[in-house]
């Protein structure tokens, strides 16, 4: 992975990122400002689900109002994080931060998805099933570690110690 | 007593050494600064947009500040306690550093610009509450993005522009080795 890393370093497309001085610093505060609506847009949902905000609402009424802004956010996310991962692969992939983070994107964005799949086959439902809450609460942690473990990933070894894949 | 004696004496505190010597108290505690402030910043846009008329314009806004706001002073309420942890471990450096004061100011014209909106625009709630804000409430809704974003980003500015120093010491000379 480091090998891999170190070759993608020295391509032309990472060059021309790293070296640029002002790029790094707009896609960071670009990806930091995203950051806020996806959370806070997946926060939402998910609490949506357990009833504890807008239950006045009907959950499809409540995924139109986020769902676009949730998504949008996250293409800008993964479009910047994609480029400061192309900019600084080796500072990316050997942390154990980055990873988690990636996984935990994924199944935040599926688990968000899977609940309004879950409302739209019960349209009449006023309330999700206790296993579908449980799962929007452990979804609404998953989403306040994202931007905790996008900060984390520049201090892999202090905060992973042996875990961490700098080691 | 003098302001750098103040800040020097929050340097030298318990607490500030505590941050300093252990490890990662520092890392974990930024990076719940981090998740904090994306949270207020969250949370804030939700009732903004609303007052802008770009989301929720059918629902009544104080029914959005009572379901938002209990959200946003949370997360404010940890970036506070984080941000002040993060000052101790090297106020004179933070107190000095242009990004922080800028971003100090921004947090007082994010406060300023609240009071002012609870004060004039937020009297009048009732005759708008269901419909579109107030021009005085759009421009408060505006201006609270812009400050809560330019809070977020000079946070982060801090961190790139923190801690370095690149005078050359009186009487110091440098050799460069020549290849």
């Amino acid at each position: 992975m480091r090998a891999f890393a170190e070759w993608l370093y020295g391509t032309p497309l990472s060059v021309a990122i790293h070296s640029t001085f002002w790029l790094i610093r707009l896609l960071q505060a670009t990806h930091l400002l995203t950051a806020g609506v996806a959370v806070g847009s997946g926060v939402m949902i998910a609490l949506r689900a357990i009833g504890w905000q807008r239950a006045d609402e009907p959950f499809v009424a409540v995924w139109k109002r986020f769902a676009p802004w949730l998504a949008w956010s996250l293409a800008v996310m993964a479009a910047t994080g994609a480029a400061q991962t192309f900019g600084d692969p080796v500072r990316e992939f050997t942390a154990t931060s980055y990873w988690l983070k990636i996984v935990l994107l994924l199944i935040c964005a599926l688990g968000t998805m899977l609940l309004a799949r879950t409302a739209r086959r019960a349209p009449q439902a006023t309330e999700f099933s206790f296993a579908a809450k449980v799962a929007a609460a452990a979804l609404i942690v998953g989403w306040l570690a994202l931007p905790l473990l996008g900060r984390m990933i520049g201090y892999d070894l202090a905060i992973w110690g042996s875990w961490s894949l700098r080691t | 007593m003098s302001v750098d004696s103040i800040l020097a004496s929050i340097q030298g505190s318990a607490i500030a050494e505590w941050m300093r010597d252990t490890n990662p108290a520092m890392q974990v505690v930024e990076s719940v600064h981090v998740l904090a402030a994306v949270m207020v910043l969250g949370t804030v846009l939700i009732a903004d947009a609303r007052l802008l008329g770009v989301a929720d314009a059918r629902r009544a806004f104080t029914r959005i500040g009572r379901e938002v706001l209990p959200l946003t002073w949370s997360a404010f309420a940890l970036a506070v306690v984080t941000g002040s942890l993060m000052f101790t471990t090297s106020a004179p450096t933070y107190f000095y550093n242009t990004a922080f004061q800028i971003k100090a100011l921004a947090l007082l014209g994010a406060g300023l610009n609240m009071a002012l909106f609870q004060l004039f625009a937020a009297r009048g709630v009732a005759a708008w509450d269901l419909g579109k804000a107030p021009r005085a409430a759009r421009i408060a809704g505006l201006l609270s993005l812009a400050l809560w974003a330019a809070v977020v980003l000079l946070g982060r500015w801090i961190g790139f522009t923190k801690g370095y120093d690149f005078t050359i010491p009186p009487g110091v000379e440098l050799e460069f080795p020549i290849r």
